[in-house]
């Protein structure tokens, strides 16, 4: 942090910043956003390319690029002078002069800042009369379609390649009015972070191929989220439409991810969805699970479960902090002594111009939450002794037959996917999936951070947290219920000493710290 | 003197006076010529002393900008913390001009001393001669006499037993106008794009390999050697008080006696054109003179009073820039030698700056449309409007270079735009 | 046929040329490493040898093929995509093979007043061939170039790695012949 301050007048507010600041950040703190391109606040090279942040300096002969011209003490700076909008406008209309104009079938469209500049600037029409040129369009990556014509040259993907990914192989080839990003011919562009370069992108020139057409802009939902794909907890932004999660995008978080995700954490909450999904409660009836009300299998569960009479347990990292507290009170009324959870695990992968952010080796997001509520992580789901009860939540049994658990004297198995495993359940609970429900997660960092439904889970599916407070209350009547997540949060706050002083809405969008950081040593 | 042709009015002793005579390139005839005594004497300087001698002569940066060179060369850290780079910029591309070639291919020798005094005064340990891939022929010459000096310890270590170590390495481009300027040169010299950035960090602060760096014309360079051997009053006896010294003048277009001439600066333009140059050719009129290179104003016949001095033309509303006058006779069609310059900026911009990127190539385009019979009278407001918007807002001057000539052929020839859009709305 | 090349001037030995010497593994023959290395000795960063390491590329094969892009990359510790960005910058690298004689006439300002397209027009018949493409023999490829610096000698021609001057589409056919003549250097 520099200590000298320097103070400036931008559009007639006076603001003051830190020595080094660029006019263009400048100008944001006094409320004048500059219109820009090749800038961008994560990428640190500024080549001033784009020429769209160019303001008017009093005593400076020429319009200034913002982006680089760092703010001095006294400098009074005109975003808004006649000769700004000019050169602006004059930007804009250049860069229409090849441009397809196919805004109606453009993923970007509705949130295309040359779209926005151009609606701002108000030019309905053109002066060009040449044709224009068409270069086409290429594949930049296995998942990513680069649209040449709708391309402006900012590089800001090339950029972002090379100062934060670390990695050369996106690049500008030709050069002047012919130029177009391209990796090398024949190859194709290969980082676990790549997927970025489709979020840098200001226009529709780079997109995702699994986007492509599928949703328009203002026909999405948005939720923030936290990314489920590791320990990170990178913060996302959903993007649903008819209840799909059709993108998801990182979320600005300086302290966890920047601007950044990588691309594994892109495909998680699509592909995590997918698959048989858990709609209904069921009850063992003979032979057969029947499909019963959520009242039913409560009610049966409390007079029919054997309480206090122990057994095992297997609990699973990607359940939020509130499921997973609940679950001990849970596993606590069965007199389980404590639970396992199992953690998959892959190959750590770096981002160079941002060490902070990892794909982590431990790919679920909330290990650090299954410690701190007292599961131990464990390499095996635990085999129940004849007659014992079993108990699993979340854990998709990938690696377990249908006889799993069939010893078993009384078999609980709450999750979201129906698997072979849970053939021998006595009790099947729907568990709200990914993005279906709202919670919090501790990362590797011990930051714990919320998330939020950004659609409807299937059938009657509950989040898990919701299910055993309805069941404990039913074995329990006196017990305080958790109308809502945030009181959810408050009880569990309540009885966890590391969570003393935070509270569902102090959480905000940015996270709170765990008190005892000792709890979380165990995540990767 | 010149070449091919010469004429009384030139000076001839501090550039070209063994123009045309290819013994000059061996180093044994240079040296009988009075080659390497300027380093010969340099050696024995500090580098504040010969900035001093080159910052008294006046001499100013022939390039086209004429920056003063003893001040550029000021701005280098007099405190070395880390190696420092001279450039010398051989990367002659502005239509016109065909200068440094001619330094190039009769007196190696003269540039390579002046890079050795040059690199003396900025305390460079490396010299990077980039000349122009196209040069190919001039380049073989000026590599025979880097050898040969090499071979004679004028470059290398302990040069002429002063203890002073220079190296010199000769470096080709591959095609690319925009290497001529100053930061597109160092981008591409360390293997780059030719993409000129912008300023700050200034090349002194931060240039190749991230160094302090000097880069300097062939034409500026190979003006050392004399003005340290003679004396910076010796130097001054020519041309003005702010445009000292002789220029090489590179005459071309419709003219009896095209080629090079040294001559003092401060001659009007137009004895140049009608007395050195012997008028136009065939005895036809003048019409239009683009006097510094394709990137300035263009003068009509009645604006050739001028002195040939960085201050006169800028006075008669153009600029002196590489003193590389084109000369177009009474038929030329103005728009068509207009929109082959607009083409060769847009075939020349490097693509980063929007308005360079698109504007220049929308010039050609519509230029070229008018040229055809197809222009309509709004075009005339649009190119006059396109010189605003490309004028001053890029990081580098390519665009401003299309418009002087295109605005000054729009001013002073607005009737043969008019007369090819024949009254179109 | 290998001369000793004084590295200062190694990063400046004309690369486009008639007689050819092709190779796949530019690199694994003694000139090839001697190239390369006297080229990285001449600069702090060896990036720096990348336009001298493309040149030596052309002057042997007559073109900058991919494989060559692969082949400098490695030997300079650089990714393929950026010496393919370096090298579509600059317009003398030759992305495809071309005719043994690459004729490029200056149709720029100066050379246009003095008839640089009756000279390209002159060449273009008299080699019968179409702008950039090559003649049926391989001998010829004729193409229109942006100032060559030689404005004073106008018409001027470059072909390969010599000047022809002052060249008017009557004297195209005293130029051809040269070539004929001279073959290759």
């Amino acid at each position: 942090m520099s200590e000298h301050v320097v103070s400036l007048t931008v559009d007639g507010v006076e603001v003051k910043v830190p020595a080094g600041t660029p006019v263009i950040q400048a100008a944001e703190r006094a409320g004048s956003v500059v219109p820009h391109y090749c800038y961008h606040p994560g990428i640190p090279s500024r080549p001033a390319q784009c020429r769209m942040c160019l303001v008017e300096i009093e005593g400076q002969p020429k319009l200034q690029p913002s982006c680089v011209m760092i703010a001095q003490e006294g400098m009074i700076v005109h975003t808004q002078s006649e000769q700004a909008l000019e050169a602006r406008r004059s930007v804009i209309e250049f860069l229409l002069l090849n441009h397809p104009l196919d805004c109606p079938i453009c993923d970007a469209a509705g949130q295309c800042m040359l779209q926005d500049y151009a609606y701002e600037t108000g030019q309905l029409s053109s002066r060009y009369e040449e044709p224009k040129l068409v270069l086409g369009r290429d594949r930049i990556a296995e998942d990513i379609l680069y649209f040449a014509d709708r391309c402006i040259i900012c590089t800001r993907c090339v950029r972002f390649m090379e100062d934060i990914a670390g990695d050369n192989s996106l690049v500008v080839a030709q050069r002047g009015h012919k130029a177009y990003i391209d990796t090398f011919p024949g190859q194709e562009l290969e980082h676990a972070f790549r997927g970025n370069i489709v979020d840098v992108c200001p226009v529709g020139a780079l997109v995702h191929e699994d986007f492509v057409f599928k949703a328009r802009a203002w026909d999405m939902d948005t939720a923030p989220g936290i990314c489920a794909g590791c320990s990170q907890g990178c913060n996302i932004e959903v993007n649903v439409k008819e209840n799909q999660v059709v993108r998801v995008k990182p979320r600005y978080n300086a302290d966890v991810n920047g601007y950044w995700m990588c691309d594994e954490g892109r495909r998680h909450l699509v592909m995590a969805n997918r698959g048989l999904r858990l709609d209904v409660p069921m009850i063992r009836r003979g032979d057969v699970l029947e499909a019963v009300t959520w009242s039913e299998a409560i009610e049966w569960i409390a007079a029919s479960a054997p309480w206090g009479a122990g057994g095992v347990a297997v609990v699973h990292p990607g359940e939020s902090n509130e499921t997973l507290f609940a679950l001990r009170e849970l596993i606590g009324a069965l007199g389980i002594a404590g639970g396992g959870y199992r953690m998959s695990r892959g190959e750590e992968v770096e981002l160079p111009g941002f060490p902070r952010l990892k794909l982590r080796q431990d790919r679920a997001p909330n290990g650090a939450g299954a410690e701190l509520f007292g599961f131990s992580e464990t390499d095996a789901v635990p085999v129940p002794e004849a007659g014992q009860t079993l108990l699993v939540a979340g854990d998709r049994l990938l690696d377990a037959g249908s006889d799993y658990g069939a010893q078993a004297g009384f078999y609980v198995y709450l999750g979201t996917h129906m698997t072979e495993g849970a053939s021998s359940a006595t009790v099947i609970l729907p568990l709200a999936g990914a993005g279906e429900a709202d919670g919090t997660y501790v990362n590797f960092d011990g930051l714990v951070q919320r998330f939020h439904q950004a659609m409807q889970p299937p059938g009657v599916a509950r989040p898990g947290w919701m299910v055993i407070d309805r069941l404990l209350r039913e074995v329990e009547p006196d017990r305080p219920p958790m109308r809502d997540v945030a009181a959810a949060f408050g009880s569990m706050a309540a009885a966890t000493p590391e969570l003393e002083g935070l509270s569902w809405r102090g959480l905000g969008l940015k996270g709170g710290r765990t008190a005892g950081r000792a709890t979380v040593t165990g995540a990767r | 003197m010149g070449y091919p042709y010469s004429h009384d009015l030139e000076v001839g002793t501090i550039l070209s006076r063994h123009f045309g005579d290819e013994s000059a390139r061996r180093l044994n005839v240079w040296q009988e010529y009075g080659g390497y005594a300027a380093l010969a004497k340099a050696v024995g300087m500090d580098a504040t002393q010969i900035t001093g001698i080159v910052k008294d002569s006046g001499l100013r940066g022939r390039g086209g900008a004429g920056f003063p060179t003893g001040l550029k060369w000021s701005f280098m850290p007099q405190e070395p913390t880390g190696p420092h780079y001279l450039c010398c910029n051989a990367d002659e591309s502005e239509p016109g001009a065909f200068k440094d070639r001619e330094i190039l291919r009769w007196v190696p020798h003269l540039l390579i001393e002046g890079c050795l005094i040059a690199a003396r005064a900025i305390r460079a340990e490396h010299v990077y001669i980039y000349v122009r891939g196209e040069y190919f022929p001039y380049t073989r010459i000026l590599n025979d006499a880097v050898v040969e000096a090499y071979e004679a310890g004028f470059i290398g270590p302990d040069i002429l037993g002063s203890g002073w170590d220079c190296e010199l390495t000769v470096h080709i481009g591959a095609g690319a106008y925009i290497a001529g300027e100053e930061t597109g040169l160092m981008s591409s010299l360390v293997g780059g794009r030719a993409e000129p950035r912008v300023k700050p960090p200034f090349p002194a602060q931060s240039g190749v390999f991230g160094r302090p760096t000097t880069v300097n014309n062939v034409e500026t360079l190979a003006a050392v050697p004399m003005i340290l051997s003679e004396g910076s009053a010796w130097y001054r006896q020519w041309g003005t008080e702010r445009s000292p010294g002789t220029k090489l003048w590179c005459c071309s277009g419709h003219l009896e006696r095209p080629g090079t001439y040294e001559l003092p600066l401060g001659i009007p333009l137009r004895d140049i054109i009608y007395d050195v140059c012997g008028g136009i050719r065939n005895g036809k009129k003048l019409k239009a003179v683009i006097p510094g290179g394709s990137s300035t104003a263009l003068l009509t016949a009645s604006e050739l009073d001028c002195a040939s001095t960085y201050e006169g033309m800028q006075e008669a509303g153009s600029s002196l820039g590489t003193a590389s006058p084109i000369v177009m006779d009474e038929d030329t069609n103005i728009v068509r030698a207009i929109r082959r310059t607009a083409e060769f900026y847009a075939h020349e911009s490097c693509g980063q700056c929007v308005q360079c990127r698109e504007g220049t190539a929308w010039v050609a385009k519509i230029l070229h449309r008018i040229e055809m019979g197809d222009g309509r009278l709004a075009d005339i407001d649009t190119l006059y409007d396109l010189c605003e918007q490309l004028t001053g807002r890029t990081i580098c001057v390519l665009a401003d270079s299309v418009v002087f000539p295109l605005r000054s052929s729009l001013d002073k020839f607005r009737a043969d735009y008019e007369a090819l859009i024949g009254g179109r709305a | 046929m290998t001369r000793k090349i004084h590295p200062a001037v190694v990063s400046a030995q004309p690369f486009q040329v008639a007689n050819l010497r092709p190779t796949d593994r530019l690199f694994e023959d003694e000139e090839g490493r001697d190239r390369l290395e006297k080229a990285i000795s001449r600069y702090p960063d060896k990036r720096a040898a990348l336009l001298p390491m493309l040149a030596y590329a052309q002057e042997r094969n007559g073109w900058v093929s991919p494989e060559s892009m692969q082949q400098v990359a490695e030997a300079l510790d650089l990714t393929p995509a950026y010496v393919n960005s370096v090298a579509t910058f600059y317009t003398m690298y030759n992305k495809h093979p071309t005719g043994r004689h690459m004729i490029q006439v200056c149709t720029c300002v100066a050379c246009h007043l003095c008839g640089g397209e009756e000279v390209f027009e002159a060449f273009l018949e008299a080699t019968g061939t179409v702008p950039g493409a090559m003649s049926e023999d391989g001998k010829y490829v004729v193409m229109e170039a942006e100032c060559l610096g030689a404005c004073g000698f106008a018409t001027a021609v470059q072909v390969n790695d010599r000047y022809f001057e002052n060249v008017t589409p009557e004297t195209v056919g005293e130029v051809l012949a040269r070539l004929e003549q001279d073959g290759g250097e």
